[in-house]
Parts: structure tokens; C-alpha cells; sequence
């Protein structure tokens, strides 16, 4: 077992790809899913040059660019001039390159800066040779699955890799709470609640396979509760109301509170609540920032979305219950008792208790009215359980990780001589990893 | 990216952040780079204390060819025992850093290329060999020299992963360097041909002063003799000789020469990856090209506005 | 365009126009069946002469016309083995897609590399001249197509090579 290389994982999202080696407790890398290229200087003649690239054709592809096209291609090493990543933004900022984002709503939009994007991680970053290593990849709920079809044939045909399981986020950050010491029996039931920067999804997954129908999402996430920070900064008319110094302050300081009302209160009381935030200024200054309500506020939109949105009216645990109310009803006691959180938008302070109280409240109050319609009997109650853990942040990554370097993750890869054997189509189905028969 | 780099990425990363001043946190990481190396860094002992280790499948030929002195000569003060499971473990105390910036990042630098480093001993000898022999070789002329110092130091094969090795070989007016490659796949081993030959031709039309590069499919001369060199026959192994002329073996340019030549191998493959993903990108769009001059020969009939007799409008779909 | 070239492309397009002249058929053989009958080969009285044209011995275009059902079986030329291997890896990337591009069969009759199966449903939801059109675009342009590749490959391999050597001069 000695020279058994550990398999990667790659969880590539919207806004960060996440990688990194299977038997790690975190990512090795974290980084934006974005790639530079060379913006468009043959096709498109004088555009600006700050505009970025057309998105579907390299520029070195344009159709009908000419005999010319030819010639400065004969040479052609464009395509291996880009950067991605941390590097990438910056990049993009001077002059010459286009920032692209090749994901998005989760999906793969652009194949090309994919592929590239791709060969760019294995080489650069994890410094791997494909064909000695499996690897993990994540998808998000309801991919097409001609989407894995093109990725296989990316990793088998490009990188010839040694094996390819593909793996949905919603499951890994089921398996990822694992870790939790409130979890006793490794089911793959559960609902999953995925807040990232862009989108907080709701996903219920029963044993190991998403009900695809019943998945609801939010237009509320990190980035919302960012702006709202802001918002709040520049209502009190604070020195730096930057959204850096948002995003700083939110990630803090912020927490949620059982209830607002007795919370302004508490605020009100005992002044030593409010906090003050330094914050270092380009060229040297140093502003200190009032930190005050916006500490349990800027979560609460979550809870009362009315305070921040005004098309979005409906709070998260309403959400969640109805998801598990639309779900197969003999799935949902497994859905209620096992609420998993995941994504950087879960991390709040006592998040998951409020969650899990607000919820309970919904679902109790539900019971006791069947109670009294069916005219005395007595419901033998309903658990309700969210589940925080310590690897929240990256949780598909690291349940990916996690059934990454069990012994039998590699018989659940497809290999490159069955792809060859059967075709792409093969990766449309995958035997479920940790699932009944495993571990 | 054009040339692979020399050091380690993630641990050069996780070193600068940990060396920067932040405070101490444990650590455990398992880390790959290319060839099957694996990394571990961790915290074993105290938060403070980082543990390196390395583990290489040919450390023990390395170990042969003298890796222990150049891993010594760079880490000395570091080296421990290696950890359990692996060849090689250095301890960096967090707290007995040096003191300047400078110096921690050349520190950074150094453990970043403890690969590298790993895999310099063999050819360092072979460096040294070659500087012994040119030295002998200088008392004689070229008939009467005696039979060793005209035939060269022995062969140093290092088997570095499973069916490829890396050979060296030092005589008085050279250093050979043959890589065995394999190509497991029809299409790898047809662009790693279009590759090589270009490699081989390169020096002829261009870069006069670069090493000179042979391939072929059987053992050269120079392995002749040395066990585990099979002759398939197959041609599914190819071999790659660099020839090293005494202008890439002078003392200053040795480590930039030793660094590099190292990269051969994934530089190589990962280049083939890259054309076969520039290639992937055309195909794409040449299909896109296709299905848009198939779509022309459906006629196009729809969006046909009708008005019933009321005047309201509806649309006629294809 | 080369001088050999235009003769061989007429000459299949115009047997190509002449053959796509396909009207519904059921089966005889299975009752409320109706398949081409150029793959199924049940009745041998609906199947017509097989032509093939020919521009030499590596490129040639193998047209089998049938009552309701043509196909079309070409030979992309192959200098060398980095043409065969990049022939391959277009037609199959081709054939991966097959899906959206109707009328391509999913695997190429043995000796071609690509074929087409066109039925009389597709001349009668398509264009029959267009339908032709593109399969003579289809073969002047994956000619086009391999030779660049194979261009872009060496110019990439003598870029490599150099790369890696210029730091040893």
C-alpha cells in the first residue's frame, strides 16, 4: 500500500474551486474559479482593452480571421497563456487579459477555459501526474448529464487519468457531517443546506440520491448579507464603509441572536456589545469602524428576509419545511432529523440552534393542529436535529475527502479501459459511495 | 504556464504563511507532487515544531548515488529521523527562525525543493565523477588513455517510478542522462514522438548550444549491461538521451542544469496534455461550425404570426 | 483548391443528389415496422448498386442508396500516423455528438472513418441540396481541419523543445 497515491478531490464552484488530496482535513488550495486570457486582439480589431474576451471563442479560433489568423497561429501558444486563480484577478487587472469565469449556477459554461482551467490545477498546483492519481470530482444537483459525459471525456481523454468519480455536492456535505458527534449512524439521508456566496440551496437527499424535484433555492446568501453590512455602515456614515470592510466585519463579529426584539435590549444595556473594528487603509492610515446591531442583524435576513429584501419575503426554516413537506413522505423523518448545513454562509454562531429551533416551532405547531382535527389522537412527536460540524466551510470537499481514502473508493471509479470500453456514457451512473453495501 | 516549476507550490504556500508571523496552528497535510512523491507536513509534537517528510519510491538508489550528503549539505541542522512511512524528515522550529526576511525565504525556498533535492544526489555525483575523469583524462592523450577513464564512471539508475527510470552516466568529456519513457496510450505515444523529434532537431536548427538529444527505441549502448534495461522490442518504451557537453557542467551552472533536466519527464507529458486539450477546444468548435451548417438545411417555417378573424394574434410553431 | 480535388467533390455531390431520392417505405418483413432498409438489408430487391468514388487510394466516398435510406461512408485522408490518430479522435468526438447532428451514424462502416445514414424522414423535415451541401462541406473542411491540427502539433513541439532546451544555452 505503500506507493498507493492519494486520490485528488476537486470541488469546482461557482465563486472558489476547492482542491486538494483525499485523508485532509482541508483543501489544499482555495482559490476563485477564474481564468485570464488573452484578451481579444485578432478578432474583435480595437476593442478595448479592458473589455473582456467574447466568452465562447478564443480568440485564436475566431472562423474566418483570415490567411493571416493562420500564420500567427502556425505559432500559436496562446492557449497556454493564462492564469488562473488568485493569479488570474490579478492578472486581469493590468492590461491584455480577459477574466473569465467558467462556471456558472454551478455548471460548466465554457468547456475550453474548463479543460484549461483544469490542466492548470493539476500541473501548477497540486503538482500531480493524472495517470497515477484518482480523482473526486463534484457536481452540483440536477447537472445534465451530458455535463458529466463532457467531463469525462476531459479527464480521460486529455489527462488521461487513472480513475473519475463524480460525486454530488448535496451527498458529500452529508457525508461530510459525519465528523459531528451528533451523528450515530452514517445514513446518506438528510436535507442539505448550501449557502455559498451567490445562492442558498435547500437539497434533500434520500439514501444517497437527491429528490430533484423538491430542491428550493434562495436568492439570500454571503454576498447579500455583505451588502446589507455595508448598507448599515453607510446609514450610520462610518469612515470606511468599503465592502472589504463589510466582508471583514461579517465574518467577525456577526452572529445570530434567539430573538432581535430582546436583543436591541441587550445592546441597549450593556454598551460593551459594540465593537470597534480597525481597519488599515492603503497608505498607511488606520480608520476604526463602529461594529453595533449589524452583528446579529446582518444574519437575521435569513430568518426575516423582509428587512433586507423586498421581492424575497420567505424565512429559511419556512423554506426548509416546506422542502421536506414536498419531499416523499416516507422520507421525511429522516429529512428533519438530519438537516445538514454547509458553504461559508452557515458559519454564523448559533445559526444551526436557531435554525433548528425556528423549524421545530413550524413543525410542532403542525402536529398539534392534526391533533386537534383528528379529534384527540395523540403524534408520537417529531425530532428535529440541524447538524453544524467543524468542516461546515468546505463541506463538499471534505466529505469528498472523506470517502476519498476509504480502501474502496477506487472500486467505485470508473477506470480509463472502461470508458474506452463502454464510452462516456458510462459516467451516468456511479455506484453510491459510502452507501448501503459500502463501508 | 510554459516551464513547470522547480519547488513545490503547496508547501512553499503553507510555509511563507506559517513563517510570516501567524500564530501557530497544528498542522497535517499530505501533499503529492509529481513521480509518486508524497509529502507530510505536520505538527507532531508541538504547534510550534513543522515536520517535512518526504517519501520517493527510489530513495534507496538515491541514497546509493549520494543523496544523503547533498540532502545533508542543504538541511543539515533540520534533518531528523524520518518519520514512520516515509525516507526523509526535516523539523523546522518555528520559534528559531532566522532572523531576516531574506533568510526565512531562502529557508522557505530550500524545503519547497526538497524533491528536487532528493533527486540532485545522483547527479551531482555524476558531476563530480565527470570533473575526476577530466582531470584524469588530461594526462593522456586520447589513444593511450587507459581503459576506465575513456569508458566513464558507472551507470546510476534511478527507477523513479514504477516502469520508468532515469539513467546517468559521467565520462571525461560528458554526462548522458537517459530518460525511459512509456506510453500507455496510442495517442500519447504518437504526439510523444511528434514532441521528441522536435527535441531531437531543435539543437540542430536553433539553439546550437543545447544539450544534444537522441531518442530511440531500444537501450543505447550506454545501458548495455545494466540490470532491469529490457529490450521490448514492442516499441512501447522509448528512451531519451540528453547529452551534457562540458559548457552545462561547469560548478556554477550545475544546479540550474540539475533542476531542470529533472522537470523533463512531466514537462513532456504535460505538454501532450495540453496540445490534446488545445485540440479538444478546436474540435468544439469546428463541431459547433457543422451543426450550424446542418441546421440550415431544416427551412425555417416557424414564428409565423396568424391573425384570427377577432384580430387577436397567435404564433405557428415548426 | 487543389486540381484533383473539385472533380472528386462533383462528382459525389452530384451522385450524392442523384441517390437522395427516397420516398416512405415500410418494412416487408415485420409488420408496422419501418426502418432503412439499407441497414436492415431484409428486401434485396430495394436496395440499390453500392458506388464508390474514389480520389486515390486513401480518400474515397462508399454511397449506399435504398429505397427509403441512403448512407454515406467516407475515407478522410491519412498521410501518417499523427493524421490517422487525430482522424480518429475528430470522428469520434464526432460521434460522441451524434445526438444533435441527426443524420451521422454512430459508428463508421468498417474501412471509413465517419459514415451518415439519411432516411426519408430527414429530406422530408430537410432541405435535400442542403443535406448535400453539407456533406461536401463536412469533407472539404475535416481535410482542412487535420492538416492544421496537425500543423498546430508540430509548431507546438518545436516551441516546446525549444523552451526547454534555451535554458541550457
Amino acid at each position: 500500500m505503500a506507493n498507493q497515491t492519494p486520490a485528488v478531490v476537486m470541488d469546482n464552484g461557482t465563486g472558489f474551486s476547492k482542491l486538494g488530496f483525499a485523508g485532509n482535513d482541508s483543501p489544499s488550495f482555495v482559490f476563485p474559479t477564474a481564468i485570464a486570457t488573452k484578451g481579444p486582439t485578432a478578432g474583435a480589431s480595437g476593442s478595448g482593452s479592458g473589455r473582456p474576451a467574447v466568452a465562447n471563442k478564443p480568440s485564436f479560433l475566431t472562423g474566418g480571421a483570415g490567411p493571416t489568423g493562420h500564420l500567427s497561429m502556425k505559432r500559436g501558444t496562446e492557449d497556454l497563456d493564462f492564469f488562473i486563480g488568485d493569479e488570474a484577478i490579478s492578472a486581469a487587472s493590468g492590461p491584455g487579459y480577459g477574466l473569465h469565469y467558467p462556471i456558472r449556477h454551478g455548471q460548466v459554461e465554457n468547456w475550453d477555459h474548463m479543460e484549461r482551467f483544469w490542466s492548470n490545477s493539476i500541473f501548477k498546483y497540486l503538482r500531480v501526474e493524472p495517470e497515477d492519481h484518482h480523482f473526486l470530482l463534484t457536481e452540483p444537483p440536477l447537472n445534465p448529464p451530458e455535463n458529466r459525459e463532457n467531463t469525462a471525456e476531459i479527464f480521460f481523454e486529455s489527462f488521461n487519468c487513472a480513475g473519475l468519480y463524480i460525486a454530488v455536492q448535496a451527498v458529500l456535505a452529508l457525508a461530510a457531517s459525519w465528523t459531528s458527534s451528533k451523528v450515530t449512524d452514517r445514513s446518506l439521508t438528510g436535507t442539505v443546506i448550501d449557502s455559498g456566496d451567490g445562492v442558498t440551496h435547500v437539497i434533500p437527499v434520500a439514501e444517497g440520491y437527491v429528490i430533484g424535484s423538491s430542491i428550493k433555492s434562495i436568492p439570500i446568501a454571503g454576498r447579500d448579507i455583505t451588502y446589507f453590512v455595508q448598507s448599515l455602515l453607510r446609514d450610520r456614515g462610518e469612515p470606511d464603509s468599503s465592502l472589504k470592510t463589510a466582508q471583514e466585519i461579517k465574518e467577525e463579529y456577526c452572529y445570530v441572536s434567539p430573538d432581535i426584539v430582546n436583543e436591541f435590549a441587550k445592546y441597549d444595556r450593556d454598551r460593551s456589545r459594540f465593537m470597534k473594528h480597525v481597519v488599515a487603509q492603503p497608505g498607511g492610515r488606520q480608520v476604526t469602524v463602529d461594529v453595533g446591531y449589524e452583528r446579529f442583524l446582518a444574519p437575521e435576513i435569513f430568518f426575516n428576509p423582509e428587512i433586507y429584501s423586498s421581492d424575497f419575503l420567505t424565512p429559511l426554516p419556512v423554506v426548509v419545511d416546506g422542502v421536506i413537506q414536498s419531499s416523499p413522505i416516507d422520507v421525511r423523518r429522516g429529512l428533519y432529523k438530519n438537516i445538514v448545513l454547509s458553504g461559508g454562509s452557515t458559519l454564523y454562531k448559533d445559526f444551526g440552534r436557531r435554525l433548528q429551533r425556528d423549524i421545530k416551532q413550524l413543525v410542532d405547531a403542525r402536529i398539534r393542529q392534526s391533533e386537534v382535527r383528528s379529534g384527540g389522537a395523540k403524534s408520537g412527536g417529531l425530532e428535529v436535529q440541524v447538524i453544524t460540524h467543524k468542516r461546515q466551510r468546505h463541506g463538499p470537499w471534505f466529505g469528498g475527502s472523506l470517502l476519498g481514502q476509504t480502501p474502496e473508493f477506487r472500486s467505485y471509479c470508473h477506470t480509463k479501459a472502461e470508458y474506452q470500453e463502454y464510452g462516456p456514457g458510462i459516467v451516468r451512473r456511479f455506484a453510491l459511495l459510502g452507501g448501503p453495501g459500502g463501508s | 504556464m510554459l516551464l513547470l516549476d522547480y519547488q513545490n507550490v503547496l508547501i512553499q504556500s503553507v510555509l511563507t504563511e506559517r513563517f510570516s508571523g501567524a500564530p501557530p496552528v497544528s498542522i497535517d497535510q499530505t501533499v503529492s507532487d509529481f513521480d509518486g512523491v508524497t509529502f507530510h507536513i505536520s505538527t507532531p509534537e508541538a504547534k510550534t515544531r513543522i515536520m517535512v517528510s518526504l517519501q520517493i519510491r527510489c530513495f534507496q538508489e538515491l541514497l546509493r548515488y549520494g543523496a544523503e550528503d547533498v540532502l545533508n549539505r542543504e538541511y543539515g541542522p533540520y534533518v531528523v529521523a524520518p518519520e514512520p512511512g516515509y525516507d526523509f524528515s526535516i523539523v523546522v522550529d518555528l520559534e528559531n527562525l532566522p532572523a531576516d526576511k531574506e533568510a526565512r525565504d531562502e529557508l522557505v525556498k530550500k524545503i519547497s525543493l526538497l524533491k528536487r533535492n532528493a533527486m540532485a544526489g545522483p547527479f551531482e555525483q555524476a558531476y563530480q565523477e565527470h570533473y575526476h575523469l577530466k582531470a584524469e583524462a588530461a594526462k593522456f592523450t586520447s589513444e593511450e588513455a587507459p581503459q576506465g577513464v575513456r569508458e566513464g564512471g558507472a551507470v546510476k539508475a534511478i527507477h523513479y517510478r514504477e516502469e520508468e527510470a532515469i539513467y546517468v552516466k559521467a565520462s571525461h568529456d560528458r554526462v548522458t542522462v537517459i530518460f525511459s519513457t512509456i506510453f500507455r496510450e496510442e495517442t500519447d505515444r504518437v504526439f510523444g514522438k511528434v514532441f521528441i523529434q522536435e527535441f531531437v532537431d531543435a539543437r540542430r536548427r536553433a539553439i546550437q548550444n543545447a544539450p544534444q538529444v537522441l531518442f530511440r527505441n531500444d537501450p543505447p549502448l550506454e545501458l548495455q549491461g545494466v540490470p532491469g534495461v529490457k529490450n521490448t522490442g514492442t516499441g512501447e518504451i522509448g528512451y531519451v538521451t540528453f547529452v551534457l557537453f562540458p559548457r552545462h557542467l561547469t560548478p556554477q551552472r550545475m544546479p540550474d542544469v540539475i533542476s531542470h533536466i529533472q522537470t523533463f519527464r512531466d514537462y513532456f507529458h504535460y505538454h501532450i496534455k495540453a496540445s490534446k486539450a488545445y485540440i479538444h477546444s478546436r474540435m468544439r468548435r469546428r463541431t459547433a461550425d457543422f451543426l450550424q451548417v446542418l441546421r440550415r438545411a431544416r427551412p425555417d417555417n416557424e414564428e409565423k404570426e396568424r391573425k384570427t378573424a377577432s384580430g387577436r394574434t397567435f404564433k405557428v410553431g415548426s | 483548391m487543389s486540381q484533383s480535388l473539385r472533380p472528386y467533390l462533383q462528382a459525389v455531390r452530384s451522385s450524392l443528389t442523384a441517390a437522395l431520392c427516397l420516398s416512405n417505405f415500410a418494412s416487408q418483413t415485420a409488420e408496422r415496422h419501418n426502418v432503412p432498409e439499407v441497414e436492415a438489408r431484409t428486401s434485396p430487391e430495394v436496395l440499390l448498386t453500392p458506388l464508390t468514388i474514389a480520389r486515390n487510394e486513401n480518400e474515397r466516398v462508399l454511397i449506399e442508396p435504398s429505397i427509403n435510406s441512403i448512407r454515406i461512408s467516407i475515407k478522410i485522408k491519412q498521410a501518417d500516423e499523427i493524421e490517422h490518430i487525430l482522424v480518429h479522435k475528430f470522428t469520434r468526438f464526432l460521434t460522441q455528438r451524434a445526438e444533435s447532428f441527426f443524420i451521422l451514424r454512430r459508428k463508421p462502416i468498417k474501412g471509413y472513418d465517419i459514415s451518415f445514414l439519411i432516411t426519408n424522414f430527414h429530406t422530408e423535415e430537410m432541405l435535400k441540396h442542403k443535406l448535400v451541401d453539407f456533406i461536401i462541406q463536412f469533407m472539404e473542411e475535416v481535410d482542412k481541419e487535420i492538416s492544421e491540427m496537425k500543423l498546430f502539433l508540430n509548431a507546438r513541439a518545436r516551441f516546446v523543445a525549444e523552451s526547454f532546451l534555451t535554458p541550457f544555452d
